[in-house]
């Protein structure tokens, strides 16, 4: 259960913190109905980038399809980042992933 | 720290990339996409009489990496005949990258070259296959 409510308000905190991003698109619930993935994009930038420079940041995300390459072709996306979070992270490793975004924005929107 | 893959050339390509578009009337063409992280790309070239590859242009979607590396090869491959394209080897695709990558990026960078390389067949297989009945 500890570990369960860590988790929830984690992805909770997560959720806000990317969703006042202007340039990110979250996909999926609300906070209270998800498990602990967040899959995201930025405006014309590929989730493999994002997750190359998010990496050289020390920031480990997945990209791709997430072996789910219909639900890509549904959203219209061509892949998407995702983050995610359990019972060893904390907010302020959110913060460092929001934060690393700012990188990926540099090196790709020059 | 790894040797940044994101770096000046690669971005340079990724911005401005060489012959991205379309030809009216290609000799070669094959779209083909890496089902892995759903990038596409389409290769057309122009093939003159004596096999050599005139024009090349592509057009696609996809990361930096298979984007600036299809844009360097049509770069490296225009003038070529096309047997001197198809003895081109991974490796030669990768120096031209001049960048190490891992082995889910290599898949990136090799998209264009095997477009193109199937391209190649096609075209050499219509023109010794025999006549329809």
């Amino acid at each position: 259960m500890r570990t369960a409510g860590h988790q929830h308000a984690l992805v909770g905190y997560a959720l806000e913190q990317l969703q006042q991003v202007p340039d990110v698109e979250v996909y999926g619930p609300e906070a209270d109905e998800r498990g602990g993935v967040i899959a995201f994009n930025m405006t014309d930038m590929h989730p493999h980038d994002i997750a190359s420079i998010l990496d050289q940041q020390g920031v480990a995300i997945r990209a791709g399809h997430h072996c789910a390459m219909p639900l890509m072709r549904t959203l219209g996306i061509n892949g998407a980042g995702r983050a995610s979070i359990y019972v060893y992270n904390t907010p302020d490793e959110i913060d460092i992933l929001v934060d690393s975004l700012g990188e990926v924005r540099r090196i790709l929107r020059r | 720290m790894s040797l940044d893959i994101y770096q000046e050339n690669i971005l340079d390509h990724y911005e401005h990339p060489y012959h991205r578009g379309a030809l009216e009337t290609p000799t070669l063409e094959y779209r083909d996409l890496n089902p892995l992280c759903g990038d596409e790309v389409r290769v057309q070239a122009r093939v003159d009489e004596s096999g050599c590859l005139v024009e090349a242009y592509f057009e696609g979607a996809g990361c930096v990496i298979s984007l600036a590396s299809a844009s360097m090869l049509m770069e490296a491959v225009e003038g070529k005949t096309l047997a001197e394209i198809k003895v081109m080897e991974r490796q030669d695709r990768l120096d031209l990258l001049g960048i190490p990558l891992t082995a889910m990026r290599v898949k990136c960078a090799m998209l264009a070259l095997r477009t193109l390389e199937k391209s190649i067949h096609l075209y050499e297989s219509a023109a010794t296959a025999p006549p329809a009945v």
